[in-house]
């Protein structure tokens, strides 16, 4: 009872202040109460009271909280703030991933993701300022991919939009199975004009965790310091398929860090450090994908193949797909989806 | 010695949290008026410090709401008065169209318990803090903060198993 009762409380807090939202411009209009009260003092001959006013101002700062003290948040509790966080941050915030891939054959990669909205570009490059390509999707242009390897790019629209899923799949949607598709809950093994490239997509994000957190696949472990950060450690189940853990940030709530494994290449994993930028012109330019002078444009199944090999941990991440893991060397070829049709891949011989 | 801080800095860091400390805000004071104004002060104070301020401001903010709420009521003493008045309202919270439930009446209850005692509760179950780091806000002992959430529990459960056998009479009646 005592728990129903703690809970029960909990969600009416919640409910009692769920549409509360602080008024734009806080600061200017403390400051102008605060010019108002000053002037009414003056002339009131209050001066005195100011003063003994400011003097009784001997407020503590607490220190370590949300620091070193025995976590007491669940991972419920958590996730709704985490949730929230998202929702108020995706109107205009710019969600920007910095992800490395460890433990694939194909060794260390390291990629760039931006998402605002529907619209999102990721970067993979090879080696440091070495792209091996880059693909987006703009409501203007539709998706577009620029393979710098074969110096080709290619523009389809129709595909890419986060709520359509990419090359025409429904936009993902997780079960509890921790297997279901072999994949992380928050963000896919990175694979060219096929996977969610906009896994950080503030919506995105927060699905996978209401689900991960209804299935009850993660737990809050603790509340280390990230990079000189507080956080929030929330972990998957010591016997989840896809090892996850997730830094979110105990003051915004918006998550910090996030490494997860592969299913199929258990050595893989990948960690992306989350940065959340304001809408400035010169960080919308970044949901560009540029394509550079001289590229030739191909189709997209031309632009998406070569591409193949560079699958990290060398699976192919969708039921019914002819490229096996162990195959991850070998070129592929590829039919884009059409308006009802599939998407296919067959292995070249 | 602290660098001078922005109000920009200020401003960026009331951007993302003061929705949050709001919510936190309308909780302690038992309205959302009530609690834009506990807000809008505590600001007050932080903005007063800001430049030299080294801190964490959310914790500096925390804790002013809680003090500013504690002394707000006890300054006030309406809550005994409202206390009284407690089980007749409570009776009028839970309607027959099942528009209140349980969750709302529990809230309508922490808001008239005593301010310390809500302020506890507040900040270990809204706040998710530890009887320590909850402790460490009200500058009390970490058993000032257990016993507080007991009898606030204690009450919240009373108010529970009342809802509860109402529910059970009022199903027989039916």
């Amino acid at each position: 009872m005592n728990t129903d009762v703690e809970e029960l409380l909990r969600e009416g807090m919640e409910r009692f202040t769920a549409d509360l939202q602080a008024p734009a411009g806080l600061t200017y209009l403390v400051a102008r109460r605060r010019r108002k009260r000053l002037v009414l003092r003056s002339v009131t001959g209050g001066a005195a009271a100011l003063a003994a006013g400011a003097a009784a101002l001997a407020v503590a700062v607490v220190p370590g909280l949300g620091g070193a003290g025995q976590p007491a948040v669940d991972a419920a509790f958590v996730v709704k703030n985490v949730s929230s966080a998202l929702s108020a941050a995706e109107p205009g915030t710019i969600a920007q991933m910095t992800i490395t891939t460890s433990g694939s054959p194909g060794g260390a990669t390291s990629a760039e993701e931006w998402s605002n909205g529907n619209e999102w570009r990721s970067v993979t490059y090879s080696s440091p300022g070495n792209p091996l390509y880059d693909e987006g999707y703009a409501a203007s242009t539709g998706y577009t991919l620029v393979s710098y390897e074969t110096k080709t790019w290619a523009r389809q629209a129709g595909i890419g939009s986060p709520s359509v899923g990419p090359l025409g799949y429904p936009a993902a949607t997780h079960g509890c199975g921790p297997a279901a598709g072999g994949f992380s809950v928050l963000f896919r093994l990175g694979l060219p004009g096929t996977s969610t490239s906009a896994s950080s997509l503030p919506t995105t994000v927060a699905t996978a965790l209401h689900t991960a957190v209804s299935c009850g696949s993660l737990a809050v472990a603790g509340r280390p310091t990230v990079d000189g950060t507080p956080t929030i450690e929330l972990k998957s189940r010591a016997d989840s398929l896809i090892p996850e853990t997730i830094w979110v940030s105990p003051s915004t709530y918006l998550p910090v860090r996030v490494v997860v494994g592969s299913a199929f290449s258990p050595g893989v994993q990948q960690t992306a450090n989350f940065t959340w930028l304001p809408p400035t012109a010169q960080n919308l330019a970044k949901l560009t994908v540029p394509v550079p002078a001289g590229f030739r444009e191909v189709s997209l199944g031309a632009a998406v193949a070569p591409n193949l090999k560079l699958i990290p941990g060398g699976s192919v991440p969708r039921a019914g797909a002819v490229c096996s893991p162990a195959a991850s060397g070998t070129p592929c070829s590829f039919t884009p989806a059409s308006a009802g049709g599939t998407v296919s891949w067959v292995a070249e011989r | 010695m602290a660098a001078d801080r922005s109000t920009a800095e200020l401003e960026q860091f009331l951007g993302d949290r003061a929705d949050h400390l709001l919510r936190t805000a309308a909780l302690l004071a038992g309205g959302r008026e009530a609690g834009e104004d506990l807000l809008q002060t505590a600001v007050e104070r932080l903005l007063r410090r800001w430049r030299r301020f080294d801190g964490d401001p959310e914790g500096y903010l925390r804790r002013t709401l809680c003090n500013l709420a504690i002394d707000d009521r006890r300054r006030a003493g309406r809550w005994r008065q409202k206390e009284r008045l407690l089980r007749t309202d409570l009776r009028q919270v839970r309607d027959p169209a099942g528009d209140v439930d349980l969750r709302d009446a529990l809230v309508r209850l922490l808001v008239r318990l005593p301010a310390r005692q809500r302020a506890a509760l507040v900040l270990r179950f809204w706040e998710q803090l530890s009887d320590a780091e909850a402790a460490a806000v009200l500058g009390c002992a970490e058993g000032t903060v257990r016993s507080a959430v007991s009898r606030g529990l204690s009450r919240m459960r009373e108010l529970a198993d009342e809802w509860n056998d109402t529910a059970a009479m009022s199903g027989r009646e039916e």
